[in-house]
């Protein structure tokens, strides 16, 4: 019995600490991949203000590098992000959306579309996302877009950012130069809406 | 002989110092080892033009999958650097009438630098990149007449951005203004060391 038991403990244990390290890598994964990243919310928007930043916590950046790594510094660019429309809802690949809203008050900006990988939806027009100078405002000087799969009346339109396949999708909104006021308050930004049209197929 | 009796708590506190360090092991690693890949595929990468020590990667679009989350609206050029061999220098002369910057980012992934067309009104940018080690003030006498920029880490990398559209025109001049960016060795190097 005696002769046995040492082994079994040196493998016991062995198994333990292994179980250990699986638990921390796990719950690091599990965090930066699951938790949502932090910032200040507009609308159904997010920006996170530390993005590109020295001042970034071991998270943020790591949640950066994973998700955007490569970000401008919020005095260069502002990155409003989401995975969900106006309802709350998870925004889907298969389904269409209607975004709407005053034209951002920055030097340049532009929605993109992002499949659940964070990488372009493959398209052959490619079209892969909506700014000032794609979209048109309507007399109260507002812009509207759609975001969805491709339909006849997608094909030749600017303000269509077709989708393909089915599951998740991002939205980033990108705000080059943006005014000094959106800058000390992102919060305060009148974002664009966004808004389910019809059914999801 | 038996022996003796596990302590589970001693092993329990152990096990849970273990679980800490590893949490914040793989957080602190995870953004080095994405800049890691992307230096290492960068500078690897045979497929890509390269020019002045730059690389000029093709227009945006969906078949670009090394980055996540990459505007389509703007051309880049990339520059890998490694400041064990001394310092970098980068130089570009633009008229190019549209938004473009030139960001700096450490291998950690934080961005420490960065210059645009309002902060360079007349198009030109005069860098010398120096690691950390370098004494900041020496530097800058050694560097007389470029900007010196010191890097919190030795390996890292430039990315050159330029707003562009569908208009060939716009492209044609985003194209040559990405062109006349150069990222090489610094000559002066020793006289900086």
């Amino acid at each position: 019995m005696s002769r046995h038991a040492r082994p079994q403990r040196i493998l016991l244990l062995t198994g333990v600490y292994l179980l250990a390290v699986i638990l921390g890598v796990g719950s690091a994964w599990l965090w930066l991949t699951r938790v949502g990243i932090s910032g200040v919310d507009a609308g159904a928007w997010r920006v996170n203000l530390l993005a590109g930043s020295q001042d970034a916590d071991a998270y943020t950046r790591a949640r950066i590098a994973l998700g955007a790594v490569l970000a401008l510094g919020r005095s260069e660019t502002l990155y409003y992000t989401t995975d969900h429309d106006d309802l709350g809802d998870s925004l889907r690949a298969e389904c269409r959306y209607r975004i709407e809203g005053l034209p951002p008050p920055a030097r340049w900006w532009s929605v993109t579309a992002y499949a659940a990988d964070h990488f372009l939806f493959p398209n052959d027009q490619k079209r892969y996302s909506v700014n000032g100078e794609t979209v048109t405002l309507d007399d109260a000087g507002r812009f509207s877009a759609t975001i969805g799969p491709p339909a006849d009346e997608s094909r030749g339109d600017p303000a269509w950012i077709p989708t393909a396949g089915r599951g998740g999708m991002r939205l980033t909104l990108r705000l080059y130069g943006a005014s000094e006021s959106v800058q000390r308050a992102p919060g305060s930004l009148a974002v664009p809406s966004i808004r389910r049209v019809g059914e999801c197929p | 002989m038996n022996p003796k009796p596990l302590n589970w708590t001693r092993h329990l506190l152990r096990v849970s110092v273990v679980v800490v360090l590893m949490h914040g092991l793989t957080i602190w690693a995870v953004p080095r080892l994405i800049m890691d890949r992307i230096i290492d595929l960068g500078t690897a990468d045979s497929s890509l033009e390269r020019a002045n020590g730059v690389t000029l990667p093709p227009p945006t679009d969906h078949t670009q999958r090394r980055i996540v989350m990459p505007s389509p609206d703007l051309l880049y050029a990339t520059c890998f650097f490694d400041l064990a061999d001394g310092p970098i220098r980068v130089t570009l002369s633009t008229d190019y009438p549209r938004y473009w910057s030139i960001a700096l980012y450490a291998s950690t992934s934080d961005n420490f630098f960065v210059v645009n067309d309002r902060s360079a009104p007349e198009g030109r940018v005069d860098l010398t990149i120096l690691p950390s080690s370098h004494d900041a003030a020496t530097s800058k006498v050694q560097h007389h007449g470029t900007q010196v920029v010191i890097s919190p880490t030795r390996r890292g990398m430039l990315l050159m951005r330029l707003l562009v559209n569908e208009d060939p025109a716009v492209r044609v001049s985003a194209e040559a203004a990405r062109r006349s960016i150069r990222c090489s060795r610094d000559a002066r190097r020793s006289a900086a060391v």
